[in-house]
């Protein structure tokens, strides 16, 4: 009896101790948190911003051009100008351009980048959240495949995005833009293949990377 | 030595020697029945019609282009994942055609075929390496959800409780479509997520978990299921509680049953993957390996497609109507 009161005393402080030097955590959890310690996905856009695009940005593709080729040859436009991570039916431009702003509503512009500059016939978003990854594509610049997973590429998409709103949309927007004035812009678009067929190329929607009020 | 004991030692010693097999310089030897060579086409899971079919593929565009094929199931276990592989490389495959069940745990299974001589392609789930695999062709699952949550917001006019229902947690999927989606439907505060839990891709699960969550928050209006399967739970969980025609699920695979599902009026939308083209396209870079092309890169992103009740026509189960 006295036997089996020390076992039981002995394996009480065994469990005890075991307790204290033991803790469980969900793996999931250990994983993504190692993940972001090592990589930093904030930082990588900062640089991608600061010193990567604006390079990049001396290829980009007069709207108007890209707008007549799209309508003429659309495998053209994709073969010159369009760009995409993968396999895809989309593709990414990098585009430039100027036009008369028609009206501004809650989240974009409505710019006319033809004449008689009444029709819009492109967006230019201005919310204060871009969805996508617009930016990053059409810049040709982030390889996924020099990722260790696919997480950290998008991360990238999504810091891309916040610099986007932070550093040209609530700039701009503080300038007031007005219909009937000119805009300038570099900025990406996304477009299908076959949008043309589609019938969906009626306007093209356009992620800012610069914005300029004349 | 007694006997018995010889026997016994003579055993393991044959056991070692035909384990030690020498390594090639390439993609193996691999010759199947009648001198043809042999691919694996291991899949994570066959309990899952979208798996079966992108099992199916990679084996029936295998054989197209001249191998024998395999495939074995590892029902979502590293483990069996693991005796797999082994089989396979004592089994002399050419090449491997591997859907993974865990973006980390699976590294090792694929550094052991590739320290055996044997080539890897991942299809559709990532593993966490950019040395490993041969090349790794996976669903865009990100972007896909970022236009799968601008519909979701639509749908809702902005506003709204909803569930999430996740998938594995261990897998990358999981969380590039979550993370996709809450890119977009974060920005509305309107729209609040009562409860978030994981149903592991899982049909059965997912109407459990979903008639549990139900219990707690009667009142919701959406569920963003991070797969087919759990969408067809939900929405059986929400038909028996008769809530069918008042909670909007959302799914992401283009699976049959949803496919029609969406037809029918009863699943608001989901995500087009490919599996068919993914798994055609890992064959084929497989036997390019195999007769020597090289260079491949690491990893290439397959677009994913929001299917809705609007453009349902131009699309079928697993994939386009225009590519079937």
């Amino acid at each position: 009896m006295k036997k089996a009161c020390k076992y039981t005393l002995a394996a009480a402080v065994l469990v005890f101790l075991l307790s204290q030097s033991v803790y469980l955590k969900d793996l999931a959890e250990v994983r993504e948190q190692r993940r972001r310690e090592a990589f930093n996905a904030a930082q990588y856009a900062g640089d991608f911003w600061l010193n990567q695009l604006p390079g990049a940005l001396d290829n980009a593709v007069d709207i108007t051009e890209l707008i007549g080729l799209f309508e003429a040859d659309m495998a053209q436009a994709i073969e010159r100008y369009g760009k995409a991570p993968g396999v895809s039916r989309v593709y990414a431009y990098l585009l430039k351009g100027e036009g008369t702003i028609v009206s501004v509503e809650d989240d974009a512009l409505k710019v006319s980048v033809g004449t008689p500059h009444t029709n819009p016939d492109v967006v230019i978003e201005t919310g204060f959240y871009i969805p996508g990854n617009a930016v990053r594509d059409a810049s040709g610049l982030v390889d996924v495949s020099s990722f260790s997973d696919t997480m950290k590429f998008n991360e990238i998409g999504g810091e891309i995005n916040k610099i986007i709103v932070e550093e040209v949309i609530r700039p701009f927007l503080a300038e007031k833009p007005a219909a009937g004035r000119t805009v300038r812009f570099f900025g990406a678009t996304q477009v299908a293949q076959d949008a043309v067929e589609e019938d969906s190329l009626q306007v093209i929607r356009i992620v800012p990377v610069r914005l300029e009020l004349e | 030595m007694p006997r018995r004991s010889f026997i016994l030692t003579v055993i393991f010693l044959l056991m070692l020697a035909l384990g030690c097999k020498q390594k090639d310089d390439g993609a193996g030897t691999g010759a199947g029945s009648q001198g043809k060579r042999k691919m694996a086409v291991v899949i994570s899971t066959l309990n899952n019609p979208w798996f079966v079919v992108l099992g199916d593929t990679a084996k029936a565009r295998a054989e197209e282009l001249g191998y024998d094929a395999t495939i074995f199931d590892s029902q979502n276990d590293t483990a069996k994942e693991s005796d797999h592989f082994d089989n396979v490389i004592a089994g002399g495959y050419a090449a491997i055609l591997f859907n993974p069940t865990d973006a980390d745990g699976s590294i090792a299974n694929v550094k052991k075929a590739k320290e055996a001589g044997i080539p890897t392609f991942c299809i559709d789930r990532e593993i966490n390496s950019s040395d490993a695999a041969v090349t790794q062709i996976l669903s865009d699952n990100y972007s896909g959800c970022v236009e799968l949550g601008q519909y979701f917001v639509k749908k809702m006019n902005q506003k709204g409780n909803y569930v999430e229902l996740l998938g594995i947690l261990g897998d990358n999927n999981t969380w590039n479509r979550s993370k996709g989606f809450h890119s977009v439907v974060d920005n509305y505060p309107e729209l609040k997520r009562v409860a978030q839990q994981s149903a592991e891709f899982d049909r059965t699960k997912a109407m459990e978990v979903l008639e549990s969550i139900m219990q707690a928050n009667p009142e919701i209006d959406a569920v963003f299921c991070g797969n087919d399967a759990m969408a067809m739970g939900a929405y059986q969980a929400l038909a028996a509680a008769g809530k069918a025609d008042k909670v909007k699920v959302f799914g992401f695979d283009g699976a049959k049953d949803v496919i029609d599902s969406i037809r029918d009026g009863k699943i608001v939308a989901t995500g087009m993957q490919f599996p068919k083209r993914m798994a055609r396209m890992a064959a084929e870079q497989a036997d390019e390996y195999i007769k020597g092309k090289r260079d491949f890169p690491q990893k290439v992103p397959v677009a994913v497609e929001l299917v809705t009740q609007e453009n349902i026509a131009k699309y079928t189960a697993y994939g386009r109507e225009s590519e079937q």
